[in-house]
């Protein structure tokens, strides 16, 4: 039977076409054509991985998460997702700020902000407050439902943000630095949680963070950036057991020779 | 104890603001015609409430000023959300209005009687004309400034232009709206007064203008201590709005 | 250019629309006139001096009633602004004040000073005076503090360390106050012309409207309407300037 297998073919060709993907991908803003914000990048997002990409202030990183998210056009190349270019933001790809006090409608409660991708989804009322609620209790927030933004500390903002990206029930989930802002116990327990909720809701990460550690402690593949122009210049397969620990994983030998590796091909640039 | 302590000072000025009044008229170091005592003023008031004539005249005065403000409102708001979100708007509207801006309200008023005559509707529309600068101004600005992150966020989410304008753009402006707003009421009740004179139509402006006509002097003292109410009560009024409606800017509740 | 040519295109076409409307007898607008016949009528009162006349008068009473406004602001401003206790005192009594529209003292003025110069001064004055108050007030409260353990150190009196220290560091937060405040005189000047004194634009405006000519009252707007159009430019650029040497110091 050829049609069969002909199908299956196709299927197995559609599950390892990549994500999301950049080919030869230039950014130049303005007038400074000389000077290439991101220069001939090409990367693969693998479906359902998480990913860190790593680099210096400069190298172009939240540029890069902005063209994956659509929010912006390359000068140069393609950017794909799950094999078609990408013309606009879209439902699909969720993107989580950094700055969560800007992100949220400070006029809306929690439950207010994590409804907001509800409202059109021809749900009805009963079952938006029942979603809600799942999400309110997953991200820890229940004793601010109720609250505005305003007068929640950063790590429980930020939480609000992860839940209403995951509301809208995304193939991917792009984050910009989203612990940048925090301080370190926060950063590590939401580190945490994000582990556990990528792998409980398998949807595909892409992580952008300037800090090494957290780059390598959170990511199945890390992707280093340099400056001036923005570029890759290495991709490594983690390969740190899961489920990972702040402590156990972050002493591992394999994670420090990682560290090491990635210290030293930053600094070289 | 601290709070009776800190109420102190603002009754002594104003008991000693009412003593310097009353001794003025005591001595009559001005004649009575043109102040009289505080004690006349105040059973003339207590006389017009106390007869009700003085709602007839407040609630007509309170009616034309409302009006006129909720008409402004709703049309500086619908071109302030234009203007601040459409390029072709700003600039097909924003230098006639910046021209017509500055032109004292009043100056509409012989116009308006053109067309409506020495009516309601022309006390109305002056003071629709004179209130909506304030709004139409503010509302321009936050429409203008929405954060571009929430405007990323919007279209992150796949937002349509109209949950956009309805979810994001209006409650964004929210503050600079009502700050609008409420510089417009004060400018409503200056003309609601104004148009009453102009064109002798019911009102708290109509009783001044007539008292000072036949020199009843405890009149007119008692019409401007009632607008003045007026003014303190609405700005209180929509300060206690303002308040209860930008609850979420309050960093704790 | 192409903003320019956009933001004309709205008045042109209701000047088009207007003027060949009526001329082509469409429609006629007996009471409203039309624009070649409004120019008409506004260049003949340039010509003969009218409406110079006019805007005399009003500036004057404008000015005048800016002049006391800002005096007595100044000085209520002053005390409120140095002491704590005058300012909880006072407050409360001068909000109420404040909250009584100032068209409302035009039978007031009338009353004490009759129709003329006096009652519209004291009226713009009224008015002029409570922004300038709180102007005042706020840039006295923002004076260095070191400027006045200066004061103290040379043990200076009430009156000098006014015009010695404060009011010079305060000039210019004040001038602030005082060009909102230019902007209400001209506005409150017109209006108690319009409403009840017979004399400057406000009342040549009535005059024309009630003498049936509306092209001379169009006229008179259009020059209303420019003289505010060049006072918010004068002040922009002034304010500009001023803006311009704050972040040069």
């Amino acid at each position: 039977m050829p049609d069969v297998e002909t199908r299956t073919r196709a299927a197995d060709a559609a599950s390892e076409a990549p994500a999301l993907a950049l080919r030869d991908v230039g950014v130049v803003f303005g007038a400074e054509a000389n000077r290439p914000v991101l220069a001939n990048i090409s990367l693969d997002v693998r479906e359902g991985e998480f990913l860190s990409i790593v680099g210096p202030s400069g190298c172009g990183k939240t540029t890069l998460l902005r063209l994956l998210a659509g929010l912006m056009k390359p000068t140069t190349g393609d950017v794909l997702f799950e094999g078609k270019r990408v013309d606009g933001p879209s439902r699909a790809r969720a993107i989580v700020f950094q700055d969560y006090a800007n992100a949220l409608l400070p006029w809306r409660t929690v439950a207010g902000n994590i409804a907001l991708p509800l409202e059109r989804a021809g749900l009805s009322k009963p079952e938006r407050e029942a979603r809600v609620a799942a999400l309110v209790a997953k991200m820890g927030l229940d004793a601010a439902a109720n609250r505005y933004p305003a007068q929640l500390s950063g790590g429980m903002q930020q939480r609000v943000q992860i839940a209403r990206c995951l509301a809208q029930k995304p193939r991917v989930m792009l984050m910009d630095e989203p612990f940048g802002a925090l301080d370190a116990l926060t950063r590590q327990t939401l580190q945490d949680e994000l582990l556990a909720l990528a792998a409980e809701q398998r949807v595909t990460t892409v992580f952008i963070t300037h800090d090494l550690e957290e780059a390598i402690y959170l990511g199945d593949r890390v992707i280093a950036l340099a400056a001036n122009p923005g570029r890759v210049v290495e991709t490594i397969d983690v390969g740190l057991p899961k489920p990972r620990n702040q402590l156990t994983t972050r002493e591992d030998p394999a994670f420090l020779a990682r560290r090491h590796r990635l210290f030293g091909l930053l600094q070289g640039h | 104890m601290s709070r009776t302590l800190n109420a102190l000072p603002p009754l002594l000025f104003a008991a000693a603001a009412l003593l310097a009044w009353w001794l003025v008229t005591e001595f009559r170091l001005v004649s009575p015609v043109f102040l009289p005592t505080p004690a006349r003023t105040f059973d003339e008031l207590a006389g017009r409430f106390a007869d009700g004539s003085i709602w007839t005249s407040l609630f007509a005065t309170l009616a034309r000023m409302i009006l006129g403000w909720l008409l402004a409102s709703l049309a500086g708001v619908a071109l302030g959300a234009a203007i601040g979100l459409t390029p072709l708007a700003r600039d097909l509207l924003s230098p006639t209005l910046e021209f017509l801006r500055p032109l004292p309200a009043s100056a509409m008023i012989p116009v308006a009687i053109l067309f409506f005559g020495l009516s309601e509707q022309m006390a109305v529309f002056v003071i629709a004309f004179g209130s909506i600068w304030p709004v139409l101004m503010s509302s321009v600005f936050g429409f203008g400034h929405v954060s571009p992150r929430l405007r990323e966020v919007s279209a992150a989410l796949g937002l349509t232009k109209w949950e956009f304008l309805g979810k994001i753009a209006t409650p964004s402006a929210m503050p600079d709206i009502v700050a609008g707003m409420r510089s417009g009421l004060a400018v409503s009740l200056i003309l609601a007064v104004v148009t009453e004179m102009q064109a002798s139509l019911p009102g708290l402006g109509r009783d001044i203008f007539l008292a000072q006509r036949s020199f009843r002097g405890t009149e007119l003292y008692a019409g401007l201590i009632m607008l003045g109410v007026i003014g303190v009560a609405i700005n209180h009024g929509l300060g206690l709005a303002e308040r209860r409606l930008l609850r979420w800017r309050a960093r704790d509740a | 250019m192409t903003k320019l040519s956009r933001g004309a295109a709205l008045p042109l076409f209701i000047l088009a629309v207007w003027e060949l409307s009526s001329r082509l007898g469409v429609m006629t607008y007996e009471s409203l006139s039309y624009p070649s016949a409004i120019a008409a009528a506004g260049w003949a009162a340039l010509l003969d001096g009218s409406i110079l006349e006019s805007t005399w008068e009003t500036c004057q009473s404008a000015l005048l009633g800016l002049a006391l406004g800002a005096v007595v602001g100044v000085a209520l401003g002053a005390v409120v602004g140095l002491s704590r206790l005058a300012s909880r005192a006072a407050g409360p009594t001068f909000d109420a004040l404040r909250a009584i529209p100032s068209v409302a003292l035009m039978p007031l003025g009338l009353l004490l000073f009759g129709w003329g110069l006096a009652m519209e001064v004291v009226v713009v004055a009224y008015a002029c005076c409570w922004p300038i108050m709180i102007a005042t007030s706020a840039a006295v409260r923002g004076v260095e503090p070191r400027l006045l353990e200066v004061a103290d150190a040379l043990e200076m009196s009430f009156a000098a360390r006014l015009r010695k220290i404060v009011l010079p560091a305060a000039f210019a937060r004040i001038g602030v106050g005082v060009r909102v405040a230019l902007g209400i005189a001209l506005v409150v000047a017109v209006t108690i012309e319009i409403a009840v004194n017979p004399r400057g634009l406000g009342y040549a405006l009535v005059l024309a409207q009630q003498s049936l000519r509306p092209d001379v009252m169009f006229a008179q707007i259009l020059w209303l309407a420019l003289i505010g159009f060049a006072l918010n430019a004068l002040l922009s650029t002034v304010d500009g300037g001023a803006r311009g040497e704050g972040s040069g110091a």
